[in-house]
């Protein structure tokens, strides 16, 4: 008995002490703070200056958390826009059958335009409309970080809501809930995880441009704004290499930040929306979220907020609850509206588009068809050899289990870094072996998007079942039949995924690969993404607008055409599930 | 195809023997859990031998390290009187749940196997074909395993299995993912497929928690006992085959095997055994639910069953149904007098009551078990009634490092949750007093 006394006493011991855990609480009072100190500075950077102009750099460490801020605060801010625009967009195309039929391609055509599409006309519209201060380049700034963010959100979540089990809807008629409630209870916790996955992934994209969404030109205008892209822009400029690795630092901290205190926490959270039980396998776990879970401060919010939900309740009992009419008349007549609208917005939007392309001489589109083609090669090899060496690499870190658990939480968070900001080694590199631009570029395009391959690779080798490795070990495949008749086909799947979104990674870097600036010099590769630059630069809008319809028009097609028969395949003969 | 098997001669040498084998799981704790303990035993050539316990005795990895896929913690494999490194060769392996490979037809799957051997093409086709139709799978070569029944699911398992041309068979619970018809016919044919003189398999060893179905195939019957697993009794059986369901010596052998595994799984209470105040008691991987659900049973038949009817009449593991009965003994709600499970007192009135007084009456049963009652004093004792369930976990490894301490902190709060004991808060990790129990003090 004194034995277990002594358990009991120092478990009591350690129970006093974790009680007293205060400091979570005032860390959390101290952050809250400091984000309304950090919005009050960014209030004051945003309509400070008088005019939308450059702005000059300071390269000194110092100033750099203070670039850091901002370039976090544009990231999240356009995350809240990408946020609404999923919400809206993916609901709307979800519920009504009409619109489905348009905004879905429309979606899948937006996701294939490449950022750089969207900058001019943003940029000019938004500068025109804030001329005495910067939130007009702000907001553009902020545009086109969300047009690297929205899409596959928005994905997400119209996919969510069209694969709730039938049975899930079945419940919310026959208890009548409202379409409010059906959100809050249905739809949205359905759809929560694949939210949050995609949320991880799409902030990554959005940091893709971050040099170019704060600094760039627009034929003989230079817009810059402070913040680490424009930092890291500055250093290159001017050759500043301790600057350049500064700038490297902070995104690395920035981007560690984010998973640590943002997404681990959501990703941790969302599982409780999981819809199958059990699944041991997750057991990703959250140092910040079980602190927070600790604080005594986020205890009484939580009750405070039960409260009012409960005396809510009680009141909404008491009212005796209308039957909800099956149509509501009103809404089917505004949802119609609402479409005619947008087809009416699209078709005049075409018939400018189609009046600004007639400019273009024949021979123009010849080339930029043969430019197309040229880039289709580069991303095609960029991912082939990104699948030579991460496809391995990925089987190998997933049959591992130790070695999966250190690194597939690195893996994660080296993708999310913009490989942009890493240009400037790999072309210092390539001048001194004297590699052209040409096949450079493809190694540029690598740089980014390999890690989508190696990452969902290692997620297909985790998931292959136990007994499907132990036959081949029992029946003695050698080591090339088991990666064909196993492994491969088990990761297929993934492995598809990988490459789509590489791929598409690829197309998007192209415009960056293939025309870089290095110390003043600007070295062009031909190609379909230099045509989007230079035409940008010079201000050449037919040839600009011409050149992301080729893109758009080549990404769908390949879409069609190549991936989505691979995933066909991937669902219908490599599918674990039976 | 029914000729009976000689008994293994006493001079042969044994196909796959181990000595000494001992081996621990890792908890992820990090502690080591122990699943078998000092296994001694041998597959002589020309015998079906079957591997019967109730679940979670090892016997899966005993398999395993027969066959080679697990190696040890300690002790010695042995193929053929030579030591074992890696995979046994020669060995045909049956999976519980198939383990094909989805993308691959019946007869890919077949010759994959064939292929990691470097057959040469042409006895490679004509191969595949004898064992397809081996196992009545003929005309379904060409056909995804996702098209097929489980019983042709592991139709094609036992084809691939053949086609190595194995001198020993193992057999992974072949039949439990299989409907009990087809698991019938499936018996008996890979006995005559075993028993076509001259040929391989030369051996079958199988893994099974169904006792008509080791005695209906075995030769030898070697019963695992649980925590650790160990050898409790090998028991030979004679039997001729064909062998009848029905006749009385296999109904003896069957009731001989019940009173082995009762005997070792719930032995009676010696007379005048000193309660162990002291000790605190593992908690059996059983859901109160299961709990309730047989006293309901006996309730209905009078409050008294034999065991191994009630595993029968409910379709359910025997192991599972003698771990079930355990709990309610633990709880004083039946007595188990050698293979009859008894309704006692306490459990009658369990039966008999409304839901909130079974809540009552089993918070008022879980209370006797010391592990409840010293989580709940202290609960009392706190200034908040609040309790870190890291501190029961720690608990419970203290007391018992060889169980799984996660497994049964799970079953703890199942428990406690039943009677309204407590409550837990999976995300704080937190185990608390109801309001209501508060209120009374």
């Amino acid at each position: 008995m004194a034995h277990s006394n002594t358990v009991w006493g120092t478990a009591s011991a350690f129970l006093d002490h974790a009680r007293k855990i205060r400091w979570i609480d005032l860390l959390i009072v101290a952050s809250l703070a400091g984000m309304f100190y950090g919005l009050l500075m960014l209030q004051s950077e945003w309509t400070s200056a008088a005019s939308p102009a450059k702005e000059p750099i300071d390269l000194s460490p110092w100033a750099l958390p203070k670039y850091t801020l901002y370039s976090l605060s544009r990231g999240l801010i356009a995350y809240l826009f990408s946020l609404a625009f999923t919400l809206a967009y993916g609901y709307w195309a979800a519920k009504d059958h009409m619109a489905e039929h348009l905004l879905v391609p429309m979606l899948d055509i937006l996701q294939s335009i490449p950022v750089l599409g969207f900058m001019p006309g943003l940029v000019i519209a938004l500068v025109a409309l804030f001329p005495n201060s910067h939130v007009g380049l702000e907001l553009a700034a902020i545009l086109m970080i969300f047009t690297g963010q929205a899409w596959n959100m928005t994905f997400s979540f119209y996919h969510s809501l069209r694969s709730i089990p039938k049975d899930m809807n079945e419940v919310g008629s026959a208890y009548h809930f409202s379409a409010w409630e059906r959100l809050k209870w249905i739809e949205l916790p359905f759809s929560a995880i694949g939210l949050v996955w995609n949320s991880m992934m799409s902030m990554a994209g959005g940091w893709f441009f971050l040099m170019i969404n704060e600094a760039f030109t627009l034929g003989d205008r230079d817009f810059r704004l402070p913040g680490i892209g424009s930092y890291m822009s500055v250093a290159v400029e001017q050759d500043d290499k301790s600057a350049m690795f500064w700038a490297l630092l902070a995104m690395v901290l920035m981007i560690v930040f984010l998973d640590q205190f943002l997404w681990r926490p959501l990703v941790v959270w969302s599982r409780k929306f999981r819809i199958e039980e059990g699944g041991a396998r997750d057991d990703t776990s959250s140092w910040v979220l079980d602190l927070l879970r600790r604080s005594w401060l986020v205890a009484r919010v939580a009750e405070w907020q039960a409260r009012r939900q409960n005396t809510r309740f009680a009141r909404s009992q008491n009212a005796t609850r209308p039957v909800q009419p099956p149509h509501g008349g009103l809404r089917t007549w505004l949802a119609t509206l609402a479409l005619l609208g947008l087809v009416a917005v699209l078709l005049y939007g075409a018939w400018r588009l189609a009046l600004m392309l007639l400019v273009l001489p024949a021979g123009q589109w010849t080339e930029l068809g043969t430019a197309a083609l040229l880039t289709l090669g580069r991303v095609l090899l960029a991912t082939a050899l990104g699948t030579l060496w991460a496809l391995p690499a990925g089987l190998a870190i997933g049959l591992n289990p130790r070695l999966s658990r250190i690194l597939q939480p690195v893996i994660q968070v080296v993708a999310s870094f913009p490989a942009p900001m890493l240009f400037p080694i790999a072309i210092a590199v390539f001048n001194a072996c004297g590699l052209e631009l040409g096949w450079g570029s493809i190694v540029l395009m690598l740089l980014g998007t390999q890690w989508y391959i190696l990452f969902n690779v290692v997620a297909g080798t985790l998931a292959i079942p136990h007994d499907l490795q132990e036959a081949a070990q029992s029946y003695r495949l050698s080591g090339w039949m088991r990666f064909k008749t196993v492994y491969l086909p088990a990761v297929f799947p993934y492995l598809v995924t990988g490459w789509v979104t590489a791929a598409g990674g690829a197309w998007n870097a192209s415009i960056v690969s293939e025309y870089v600036t290095f110390q003043k010099h600007t070295d062009a590769a031909w190609g379909l993404g230099s045509t989007i630059s230079i035409a940008c630069a010079q201000n050449n809008f037919p040839l600009l607008a011409a050149s992301v319809l080729t893109m758009s028009l080549v990404v769908v097609i390949f879409n069609r055409l190549v991936w989505r028969r691979l995933y066909h395949l991937a669902e219908t003969r490599y599918s674990l599930s039976k | 195809m029914t000729e009976t098997q000689e008994a293994p001669a006493a001079g042969t040498k044994p196909l796959c023997e181990v000595r000494g084998v001992t081996h621990d799981f890792v908890l992820p704790n990090g502690k080591p859990l122990r699943v078998l303990e000092n296994i001694n035993f041998a597959i002589q050539p020309n015998e079906v031998v079957a591997l019967l316990g109730p679940s979670g005795c090892g016997k899966s990895t005993l398999l395993r390290i027969l066959a080679g896929l697990i190696v040890p913690s300690k002790g010695e494999v042995y193929y053929r009187g030579e030591l074992l490194r890696g995979m046994s060769p020669g060995v045909g392996f049956v999976f519980q749940s198939f383990a094909l490979y989805p993308w691959l037809t019946v007869r890919q799957n077949v010759e994959v196997v064939l292929r990691a051997m470097h057959m040469p093409n042409d006895t490679l086709r004509e191969r595949i074909q004898h064992c397809i139709k081996t196992v009545g799978l003929a005309g379904f070569e060409d056909v995804f395993p996702r098209e097929l029944s489980g019983g042709m699911k592991q139709r094609c398992g036992i084809a691939r299995a053949l086609a190595v041309d194995s001198e020993v068979l193992f057999l992974d619970e072949p039949f439990s993912a299989v409907d009990a018809l087809t698991a019938e016919s499936m018996r008996a044919e890979l006995i005559d497929i075993w028993a076509a003189a001259g040929r391989n398999p030369e051996s079958i060893l199988m893994v099974s928690h169904d006792i008509k179905e080791v005695v209906y195939m075995a030769d030898r019957i070697v019963v695992l006992g649980s925590n650790p697993g160990r050898i409790v009794k090998v028991v030979e059986n004679k039997l001729p085959r064909p062998r009848d369901y029905r006749a009385p010596e296999f109904l003896k052998l069957t009731d001989q095997l019940h009173d082995i595994i009762t005997g070792h799984e719930i032995p009676d209470a010696a007379p005048g055994k000193a309660p162990q105040a002291a000790a605190i008691e593992p908690i059996p991987n059983v859901r109160p639910n299961m709990v309730v659900g047989l006293l309901e049973y006996l309730d209905a038949r009078g409050g008294r069953e034999d065991i191994f009817h009630i595993a029968a009449d409910t379709k359910s593991e025997f192991g599972a149904v003698i771990e079930t009965a355990e709990a309610a003994e633990m709880l004083d709600f039946v007595d188990t007098p050698k293979r009859a499970v008894v309704l006692t007192e306490d459990g009658k009135r369990f039966v008999k009551a409304h839901p909130n007084a079974r809540q009552a009456l089993w918070r008022e049963h879980i209370l006797r078990l010391k592990l409840f009652k010293d989580v709940h004093a202290l609960l009392e004792k706190q200034p908040e009634h609040t309790l870190d369930a890291d501190h029961v976990r720690e608990l419970i490894v203290l007391h018992m490092p060889h169980e799984d301490y996660s497994r049964m902190f799970r079953d703890f709060i199942g428990w406690a949750r039943f009677g309204h004991l407590f409550t837990y808060n999976e995300h704080k990790g937190r185990l608390r007093l109801p309001d209501a129990h508060i209120e009374e003090d």
